[in-house]
């Protein structure tokens, strides 16, 4: 390209110009994407080879046997059951909190928008040592429930309860703008037509924003399953009983089983992507609809 | 009746959008509410729906009171502007959405929703989803699904918005054919009165939340009984004219002989004239209607059909028009038919006689005001007071400037020439009763009293002194709360202490002033009911709460100053006094 420009003014003069093939153009678009492939592959495909790489290093029998150990099917046990419970519950208290941010009119509204948020803004650690400040044997109601034999703090309750409180925020941030921007009118003519508020619901409401519903649930899924700050606070780390995948990896790996961290990495890696490939599908087969 | 709204109210963050409403709609009448945006139509609309709820009245549709039963129950069906069709359901499901509701068998389903789409033309669409059809198409399946439950009631809000001219033209013909075919009652609510007079049997037009006038558009169009309708329904030149016992007097010259009405006195009224009713002709001669002027060309707009032209009025011609801004004062529009300008072509600049084929004259009670005062300034303080400047603007009309040096002083006559037209208007300073006093006694029918910081009000307090004065005291409150959002309150005073019988008899009074004011002046108020002195009590109510107005009608000046001493002085509130039957 630049040999065919003229060299001096011209060139400065074709190169002000936006949308112009010019040399000028071709290096920079050369350079965004070098940059970004270099970045990406820096810090996103090395890390995920060498975790498939060490994880494989010994052989494809010696990887199947680090899933035979009873600690870390226990490990994955523990993760898929606070997902389970976890995401359907804010799957439910998102739907609630942008049917009333997107629908109602109400005094601290903003308020609550903001408070939504906050999960994301906190610490993980923070969070998860709220649970222990309030459920912790010198915790507030920590006499109360060790009296009455409840066991919320380093038990099943409090993993579910700390990723519950990092992952809420996931489904109403998604669903909150789009409720606010589809409007009430197909509510209204539902209910113009005889239909009640469930009818309404699931016949209108929840098809119309179903695709951003699934989007935040997947989000929310990938970030329950993850989760290692606050769980690792409220868990106490008891092996084959309150460790989750991510806690696990972390103990095998300081206990030099290389293998057996990597090989439960790969499949915490192998459920990520697994949730991107359903949000991409998402987003390719609900977005282009409207 | 179809539907019966009874004194509806509603109210968003302390300002009514709708006020005090009440209609009769029959049963298959097609009905259009009318209005600028902002008028609450819609809001009225959505209430009788069920989708918003009433603050205060009444709704009935076929005799049952529905004010307190939840939309879903209301049988109505519902059109919105932005078709609000369920995109994720195919066109066959959302007809039979409603039949689902009420559990109707698949076979009957089918069979209604085939009779749907016929009816609106849309045979063959079942399976398409509402994204693959035209904004016309949609906006027929809305209907059809609006129409499939049997609805007693169709609601139309703005359903051609979206929609461009011609398909808007087509669905126009198709919803009347249907709601002809059905017999069903029909509120539509546009802004469009075009859309309005091709559609509406009768014709309602709603402005800040009242709904001023109810008639077929014809009669709307040929006597509006409101500055607003006339000019909100199609163009309209509005004079200031005399009301003489020759007839009406436009500019000094004598129009409308056939409104002779020999004894009456001579007062100010508000003349009506379409454009489409003035002549113009190359010489008085020539005119086959009443001469009124002579007037240049200023602008001539060719529209297809009709010219439209403008026309400068002689500074010789003493007919001021109530227009937006003085440059436009003397502008007179007209529109004429080619086969007119055939007849008599006329190019810009051209001097031309003007006349006048039919004026129509309001029944408003306010033409004009005037501020009054000893000094050319004050007075011209006076009438840039932002409450009248409001009621000005909003009544479409005009603040004229009358200086009295001598006024207030007992004995003094006036020194202005002539009479007293319109409404006279006077700052409250001092010694206000006895400024009123004199203006009172030397003509002045209509006298408001005005304190400098008065803010539109919020509600308005009627009372009358005497029954002569009655219906001018009703009339003069509803020109005014026509064009000011507030509520209006009307207080049966009566001497001595409350008994039953005097209670009884104080109830029937109020409730004969209640049907007078909304049967002959199209006016919603409601009515309390006080004993003890008639200013005392009037006084203490508007002491009671800021941004309130009393609008008093008098008979007699006898006791004026010691009656109104209290209301007028200090000058708290705005009051207006109406003078009728007296000497």
């Amino acid at each position: 390209m630049a040999a065919v420009l003229p060299h001096g003014a011209l060139a400065d003069d074709a190169a002000t110009r936006p949308g112009e093939h010019t040399w000028v153009h071709a290096i920079v678009r050369w350079l965004c994407i070098t940059v970004s492939l270099t970045f990406i592959a820096a810090v996103l495909l090395a890390p995920l080879a060498t975790v498939f790489a060490m994880a494989l290093a010994h052989g494809l029998e010696v990887y199947a046997r680090s899933f035979a150990d009873p600690d870390t099917l226990a490990a994955i046990r523990l993760t898929l059951t606070t997902a389970l419970v976890v995401v359907p519950l804010n799957t439910v208290f998102g739907l609630a909190a942008a049917w009333a941010i997107g629908k109602f009119e109400f005094r601290g509204k903003s308020m609550l928008i903001t408070l939504i948020d906050l999960p994301l803004a906190i610490s993980p650690v923070i969070s998860g040592m709220v649970f222990v400040l309030l459920f912790g044997l010198h915790g507030w109601f920590g006499v109360w429930l060790q009296e009455h034999d409840i066991s919320i703090v380093f038990a099943l309750p409090g993993i579910i309860l700390a990723t519950m409180f990092v992952t809420f925020p996931y489904v109403a941030r998604e669903l909150i703008p789009l409720m606010q921007q589809v409007g009430n009118d197909e509510e209204e003519a539902a209910i113009t037509l005889g239909a009640g508020g469930w009818m309404t619901f699931f016949r209108v409401t929840l098809p119309k924003v179903r695709w951003g519903l699934v989007y935040g649930m997947v989000l929310c899924n990938a970030r329950a399953m993850g989760e290692f700050g606050a769980v690792s606070v409220v868990s106490g780390h008891i092996r084959g009983l309150t460790n989750t995948m991510p806690l696990h990896i972390e103990i095998l790996y300081n206990e030099y089983n290389f293998v057996g961290a990597f090989a439960v990495a790969s499949l915490l890696t192998l459920l990520a992507v697994l949730t991107l490939v359903v949000k991409t599908l998402v987003e390719r087969t609900g977005y282009r609809r409207r | 009746m179809s539907i019966t709204l009874d004194q509806v109210t509603k109210h968003y963050g302390g300002a009514p959008v709708v006020n005090d409403v009440s209609l009769d709609i029959g049963d298959g009448e097609f009905f259009v509410l009318l209005g600028p945006s902002g008028s609450g139509k819609s809001t009225l609309l959505r209430a009788i729906a069920g989708l918003s709820g009433v603050d205060h009245g009444r709704i009935s549709l076929h005799g049952r009171d529905v004010t307190h039963v939840a939309a879903r129950k209301r049988g109505v069906g519902l059109v919105f502007q932005n078709y609000a069709l369920f995109r994720h359901m195919t066109v066959a499901d959302n007809i039979e959405f409603a039949l689902r509701v009420r559990h109707m068998r698949a076979r009957a389903r089918r069979a209604r929703r085939e009779e749907l789409l016929r009816l609106v033309a849309l045979e063959g669409m079942d399976d398409r989803l509402p994204a693959q059809l035209s904004g016309g198409q949609q906006q027929r399946v809305a209907v059809a699904r609006a129409l499939a439950h049997k609805p007693e009631v169709l609601l139309l809000d703005e359903p051609f918005g979206a929609l461009d001219a011609k398909i808007r033209e087509e669905l126009r013909r198709t919803i009347r054919q249907v709601q002809r075919e059905l017999g069903i009652t029909t509120v539509l609510v546009t802004h469009d009165q075009e859309e309005a007079f091709a559609m509406a049997d009768r014709i309602g037009i709603m402005n800040q939340g009242r709904l001023l006038e109810v008639g077929a558009p014809h009669e709307l169009y040929a006597r509006p009984a409101t500055r607003f309708v006339a000019t909100f329904l199609g163009a309209a030149n509005l004079f200031l004219a005399r009301r003489t016992p020759d007839g009406i007097q436009v500019g000094g010259k004598t129009m409308g002989s056939a409104e002779r009405a020999p004894g009456a006195p001579e007062h100010e009224v508000v003349a009506v004239v379409r454009p489409e009713e003035v002549e113009l002709a190359a010489a008085r001669e020539s005119l086959g209607s009443r001469y009124l002027g002579n007037g240049v060309i200023d602008e001539i707009t060719f529209t297809g059909a009709l010219e439209r032209l403008r026309v400068q009025l002689d500074e010789a011609v003493h007919a001021p028009l109530l227009a937006a801004s003085d440059a436009d004062a003397r502008a007179l529009q007209v529109t004429r038919t080619r086969q007119v300008n055939r007849g008599f072509e006329v190019q810009q600049g051209q001097t031309v006689a003007v006349g006048l084929r039919r004026v129509h004259v309001l029944p408003t009670p306010i033409s004009s005001f005037t501020a009054c005062a000893p000094s050319a300034l004050r007075a011209d303080v006076l009438s840039r007071q932002p409450l009248l400047a409001e009621l000005v603007a909003r009544m479409k009309t005009r603040v004229a400037v009358r200086i009295e040096p001598a006024l207030g002083h007992t004995d003094a006559p006036c020194e202005a020439q002539g009479e007293f037209f319109g409404t006279t208007v006077i700052a409250a300073e001092g010694d206000n009763v006895e400024r009123a006093e004199w203006l009172l006694r030397r003509g002045v029918k209509d006298l408001l009293v005005l304190p400098e910081a008065a803010a539109p009000p919020q509600r308005v307090l009627i009372h009358w002194m005497g029954e002569a004065a009655r219906s001018a005291t009703l009339a003069v409150s509803a020109s005014v709360l026509r064009h000011v959002p507030a509520e209006a309150v009307y207080l049966g005073i009566f001497p001595g202490r409350s008994d039953s019988e005097r209670h009884s008899y104080g109830m029937r009074e109020l409730l004969d002033a209640r049907s007078e004011a909304q049967a002959a002046h199209g006016l919603e108020m409601r009515t309390e009911l006080h004993f003890g002195d008639v200013a005392q009590e009037l006084t203490r109510r508007l002491a009671e709460a800021p941004a309130q107005m009393l609008i008093v009608g008098v008979t007699e000046l006898k006791h004026f100053a010691q009656g109104f001493r209290a209301l007028l002085d200090g000058g708290r509130w705005p009051v207006l006094i109406v003078q009728r039957g007296a000497p």
